[in-house]
């Protein structure tokens, strides 16, 4: 299997080269551009597996780079930014940005988020126009590139990573049971970052989350077995 | 918004005001004196007086100019007081005067309907007297005045609620229009409150001319202000940016330290400098753009707080309800909750969230059982670069904004955020924000 290849923009000389550094002594493939022509002919040059891009670019800013660039491509993003509020980070995802690393970073952090995009299927990507990452179910709406839940009267739901995660997995599985080994040996791979919390426990903290007025959340448990989600989730 | 018609300003306002309340003063007024002049006494009272008054006329005529004046007070009886002077009865002009008792007393004596009989009401103290005078042929007077009341008729008091309606009616209505001149101040005393706290619109520039100029005025300071604070913040949060990009170059640089320990150290200062110039930056509102309220599960929201701290291996509850929707400024007020939060923690080894809410208040209860803060310094840790320990014993990061910076968010929600130490020991940060609509 070959390095993946990752085409990394940023202006800051020194940066640039300490996160391509970092990158390659991690087994990827790195091409460095310091701005938005150099990223062009870099992308004409070989195809790219994954684009870091900095949101604070000379000349044109990183956003109206990521959307010409989602206009192109299908190519994997993740944003590099100086600016870590929250509407940055929604605004980079909601332009189709696959994720957001904010500056300054660690290395162990870079290469876990840049492996975890890399991992992601690329049906679990946006696949072309139309697709704003919705998930609904039961007036509940998944919000994927926001990374937020909504409830059927329209209130933000907090969850924790984890527990966004694991809901996505029982949505994308809908009307399906997941075997819960199943869902451990995900939770290991995708579900959070360094959570020992048993997938039982997250699934009944879900329950209470996604519990409305008067009737439960329609999270089922198969004895033995594993879990369901018993609703149809339609996909926008 | 200018007006094409100028404005005739407070001050022609307050005159017009006057003027209106003194011709509907005139009116009621006139209509007073009308209803006196209805006044008439009962028929024999004024055939007494006019005969009185014909029986003196003749004896004081027939007297020479010496002798009249004490004929005069031989006539003077117990009802009646009469008087002879050679000019012509005095009295204050406004004594309403009696018509139709004029008319009684002529129906009954013709003959003093030549004698220019003047007929008045006069108040001395709160009984009505009347008094008045006839002409005799020489151009003297005889003055006459009723001792005894004339009438029964509370006449008195008829008069002062005549007089007191009109003066309430035009308290009232010179009151509302001096209110309705004066609205555009009292809207721009509202602004001018809210400047600093939160967004302020332009104030509408109408009403009187010189309201107008003030609330210009004010205006224009509000956009210097803003433009002021506007400039500082972004070279602020530019800086901050900036500060970024070297923190970043630093922090990939450090892992390369052979050294575990210098590199843990750097690391730990990194991150140290991050968190300083995050809070610095939240404080300050350089980096968030307003934010507008949305619908939150502020329920969900304590509750993911509490499961985000137990797997992070500490102990944590929430105790409250499952769903309690609120509209909050999401972001910011998750980081009011998520400062409270991160203290609790520092300071002590069990955290409780408890939300409550009843008909009109919402209460959101941080509670730690660290060793809690001196009483007398709860107030001044809410104040932003306030640490509790200057020397930094338990690695207390940033500037000492994180409560402040709770405090701004609440406050932007119109809530109050107070500490209060437990027993025995522990810090409880108690949340209270109006709850509109309570939706449970």
């Amino acid at each position: 299997m070959t390095a993946p290849i990752i085409l990394l923009v940023e202006d800051d000389p020194a940066l640039r080269t300490l996160t391509a550094r970092a990158l390659q002594e991690n087994g990827f493939a790195v091409r460095s551009a310091s701005a938005a022509p150099e990223m062009w002919l870099a992308l004409e040059s070989g195809p790219v597996d994954l684009v870091l891009l900095d949101i604070m670019l000379p000349g044109t800013s990183g956003i109206d780079l990521c959307r010409a660039l989602r206009q192109r491509s299908d190519v994997p993003i993740i944003f590099m930014s100086a600016r870590s509020s929250e509407t940055d980070r929604v605004v980079g995802l909601e332009l189709g940005a696959d994720d957001y690393i904010a500056k300054p970073f660690g290395v162990r952090e870079l290469v876990a988020r840049v492996r975890a995009v890399l991992r992601r299927p690329p049906l679990d990507r946006r696949s072309g126009e139309g697709d704003s990452g919705l998930l609904t179910f039961e007036g509940w709406t998944v919000n994927l590139p926001r990374r937020e839940l909504m409830s059927p009267t329209g209130a933000v739901v907090d969850l924790t990573g984890a527990e966004f995660d694991l809901l996505v997995v029982l949505a994308d599985h809908a009307q399906r049971i997941i075997a819960r080994e199943r869902l451990i040996e995900l939770s290991r791979t995708r579900l959070g970052d360094s959570s020992d919390r048993s997938i039982d426990v997250l699934v009944s903290r879900l329950r209470r989350k996604l519990s409305g007025a008067g009737h439960a959340a329609p999270i089922v448990t198969v004895r033995g077995v594993g879990y369901m989600l018993n609703v149809a989730v339609e996909r926008s | 918004m200018r007006r094409l018609v100028p404005s005739v300003g407070l001050l022609g306002q307050v005159v017009a005001i006057l003027l209106l309340t003194m011709l509907i003063e005139f009116g009621v007024s006139t209509m007073l004196y009308e209803r006196a002049s209805q006044f008439s006494v009962r028929d024999d009272e004024a055939r007494r007086l006019a005969e009185h008054l014909v029986i003196s006329h003749r004896l004081v005529a027939e007297r020479t100019a010496a002798e009249r004046a004490a004929m005069a007070d031989d006539l003077t009886t117990d009802r009646y007081e009469i008087h002879w002077d050679h000019a012509p009865p005095h009295v204050p002009p406004v004594a309403p005067s009696l018509d139709q008792m004029r008319r009684q007393i002529i129906e009954w004596e013709p003959s003093l309907r030549a004698r220019d009989l003047r007929i008045r009401l006069v108040s001395p103290g709160s009984s009505s007297a009347v008094t008045g005078g006839l002409r005799l042929d020489d151009d003297s007077w005889l003055h006459f005045r009723t001792l005894a009341p004339v009438a029964r008729l509370h006449f008195g008091f008829e008069r002062i609620t005549l007089a007191l309606v009109p003066a309430i009616a035009l308290m009232v209505i010179g009151g509302l229009m001096l209110r309705r001149a004066l609205l555009p101040l009292r809207r721009l005393a509202v602004a001018a409150d809210r400047v600093g706290h939160d967004e302020v619109e332009p104030v509408p520039e109408d009403g009187p001319g010189e309201v107008r100029r003030v609330v210009a005025a004010f205006n224009r300071m509000q956009a210097r202000i803003r433009a002021l604070i506007d400039t500082r913040t972004q070279a602020l949060a530019a800086v901050g940016h900036d500060l970024r990009t070297p923190l970043a170059r630093l922090r990939l640089r450090s892992e390369s330290v052979e050294d575990v320990d210098t590199r843990g150290a750097i690391a730990h200062d990194v991150a140290e400098m991050e968190a300083m110039v995050t809070s610095l930056l939240a404080f300050l509102g350089g980096e968030s753009n307003p934010e507008t309220p949305v619908p939150v599960d502020l329920a969900v929201m304590c509750a993911t707080l509490v499961d985000d701290a137990s797997d992070a291996g500490r102990t944590a509850d929430y105790a409250g309800p499952d769903h309690l929707e609120l509209r909050l400024r999401r972001s910011g007020f998750k980081r009011a909750l998520t400062n409270l939060v991160d203290n609790a923690l520092h300071y002590g080894e069990r955290l409780t969230i408890a939300l409550d809410a009843d008909a009109d208040v919402v209460t959101v209860r941080v509670i730690d059982d660290g060793p809690g803060i001196p009483e007398g310094r709860l107030a001044e840790v809410l104040q932003p670069f306030v640490r509790l320990d200057p020397a930094r014993r338990r690695d207390t990061v940033g500037f000492g904004l994180g409560l402040a910076i709770a405090m701004q968010a609440v406050q932007a929600e119109g809530g109050t955020l107070t500490l209060a130490n437990r027993v025995p020991h522990g810090l409880e940060a108690v949340i209270r924000l109006n709850h509109p609509s309570p939706r449970t």
